[in-house]
């Protein structure tokens, strides 16, 4: 395992660096800073890690340094890497490990390492293990104990989202639209740091229409709409009168617009008729001078780190990634479909998940990610968001019996019969009706003689 | 009996031992020396020193 470290070691660390993104003068002077001695880990071994940017040096510092003394970042950096365990659980790993680096000694760091792979050995699923099963009632059970209203406060502002039960049941049927659809706006540059920036893009985005700025009457003596105008709105959400004035001609071929002295709009109708006058007065009301349509509103609040955000009642990803001042990769919604859509079905997958993970937490409740990750599987693996119910996952089983075993039997059976469909006897569902042992744990293994 | 032996998993390892018992419990020669009585006990002290002629069939 030790090896002296000769010139040309050196020469190819610091290219591994330099490729690493490590700028070329500080690869250099690392190169001066290697310890004379030893390697303690072999080179291949060391080049092959991944290692973090800035703790690349401090590996190199505690290179050929003998096993006692106190623990430097470059040991954590070293012996974590060097562990069996995934990246993510190392990256966690380094983080909370550099907190405590003061209290540790190297003795005690094996120590920890070797525990950590043990749990992490432990915590793997053996093969033929029943994942699904146990993914559900793991799901299940604390399910029992959500609460069962629809609605529930969510801490920011005055905005009401959907949680607990009802949201669970939302995102397992993959409803096209959530019943509170939401959004969450991370901000970019100065807008992050700046509330009246902030502010500002709240106006922007929120949907403004007509009736929402001024009164808009129809009258019968002129056969016109008018439009008054409020002064103050206008002001708030930043809306020029030419800007009003703009939209409405937009309306339609035809359509007359006039401005009086008064500050009123008139709108004339083109055939006198009653009945025209008032689609005239409802499409006026209901035409957008600015903002998102969707984002019913938007409030600014700060988030943890101290920045700026936006969170919003009503949902548009696709057009409020426009929007300039919006960090649109920090950006979500809890519009699974939406998300599937507008960014694709690995990112549907993600939110699945951490929309599910968000409720059960939300509800004090602490279920294994894995398990949520499995449904979330199942309802993405075939590059669409299915449901998990009749109309999607169990629906489509290949099986006709596990379809009749699930719901509305007698239509499957029928169904099934006029198609004249075999049932290959495969899954679990099928032989646990027809009573053969299952291709699960020890039902799906073979013996052979040795 | 000191091959490499093979790494198996809990239901592997449950299911071998299960035919095993079944074996002696059917009259089977005992392959080690042991004063247990149980088939299902004299099958797991077999398993663990390895000499039960059974594996399994892997990678279908």
């Amino acid at each position: 395992m030790q090896r002296a470290l000769t010139a040309e070691d050196k020469e190819e660390v610091v290219k591994e660096l330099i490729r690493a993104g490590i700028e070329e003068e500080i690869a250099e002077q690392i190169k001066g800073e290697f310890i004379p001695a030893e390697l303690t880990i072999e080179l291949d071994e060391l080049l092959e890690m991944q290692i973090e940017e800035a703790y690349a040096r401090d590996i190199l510092m505690v290179q050929g340094r003998r096993e006692e003394g106190e623990v430097k970042l470059g040991d954590i950096e070293l012996k974590v890497n060097k562990s069996k365990l995934p990246e993510l659980i190392k990256g966690e790993l380094r983080k909370k490990l550099r907190a405590v680096r003061d209290k540790l000694s190297r003795r005690k760091l094996d120590e920890i390492l070797k525990k950590v792979e043990e749990k992490y050995e432990k915590a793997k699923v053996e093969p033929r293990e029943a994942v699904g099963i146990v993914a559900a009632q793991s799901i299940g059970e604390p399910g029992t104990q959500m609460t069962l209203r629809t609605f529930h406060y969510a801490g920011v502002g005055a905005i009401y989202i959907t949680l607990g039960l009802p949201r669970i049941i939302e995102i397992v049927d993959a409803r096209k639209k959530p019943s509170t659809p939401a959004m969450k706006i991370k901000l970019a540059g100065e807008y992050a740091s700046d509330r009246n920036k902030a502010e500002e893009l709240t106006m922007e985005i929120e949907e403004t229409y007509i009736r929402d700025i001024g009164k808009v009457e129809a009258s019968t003596e002129d056969m016109s709409v008018w439009v008054s105008l409020k002064e103050r709105e206008l002001k708030r959400r930043h809306i020029g009168r030419e800007e009003v004035e703009e939209k409405l001609k937009g309306l339609g071929a035809g359509v007359l617009v006039e401005a009086t002295e008064d500050g009123k709009l008139r709108i004339q109708v083109q055939n006198k008729f009653y009945h025209e006058l008032l689609r005239l007065e409802e499409k006026v009301s209901s035409t957008l001078v600015k903002g998102i349509e969707g984002i019913k509103r938007a409030i600014v609040r700060r988030d943890v780190d101290g920045e700026y955000m936006l969170y919003t009642e009503g949902s548009a990803l696709k057009k409020v990634m426009r929007i300039e001042g919006i960090d649109f990769s920090r950006t979500t919604t809890n519009n699974i479909a939406e998300i599937a859509d507008v960014l694709g079905i690995e990112a549907a997958r993600n939110a699945i998940i951490e929309e599910m993970m968000g409720t059960l937490e939300e509800q004090g409740l602490d279920v294994d990610p894995r398990h949520v990750m499995l449904i979330a599987d199942a309802m993405t693996m075939d590059g669409e968001v299915k449901q998990i119910g009749r109309h999607g996952l169990a629906g489509g089983k290949a099986s006709v019996l596990s379809r009749a075993a699930f719901e509305v039997t007698v239509d499957n059976l029928l169904e099934a019969a006029t198609h004249g469909e075999t049932d290959e006897l495969k899954g679990v569902t099928e032989n646990v009706i027809v009573g053969q042992p299952i291709k699960l744990g020890t039902g799906a293994i073979e013996l052979v003689a040795r | 009996m000191e091959e490499k032996r093979e790494k198996y998993t809990k239901y592997e390892k449950a299911r071998i031992i299960g035919a095993r018992a079944l074996q002696i419990a059917a009259g089977a020669p005992v392959l080690i020396k042991t004063d247990e009585i149980d088939p299902i006990e004299i099958a797991i002290e077999e398993f663990e020193k390895g000499v039960i002629p059974i594996t399994v069939k892997r990678d279908k």
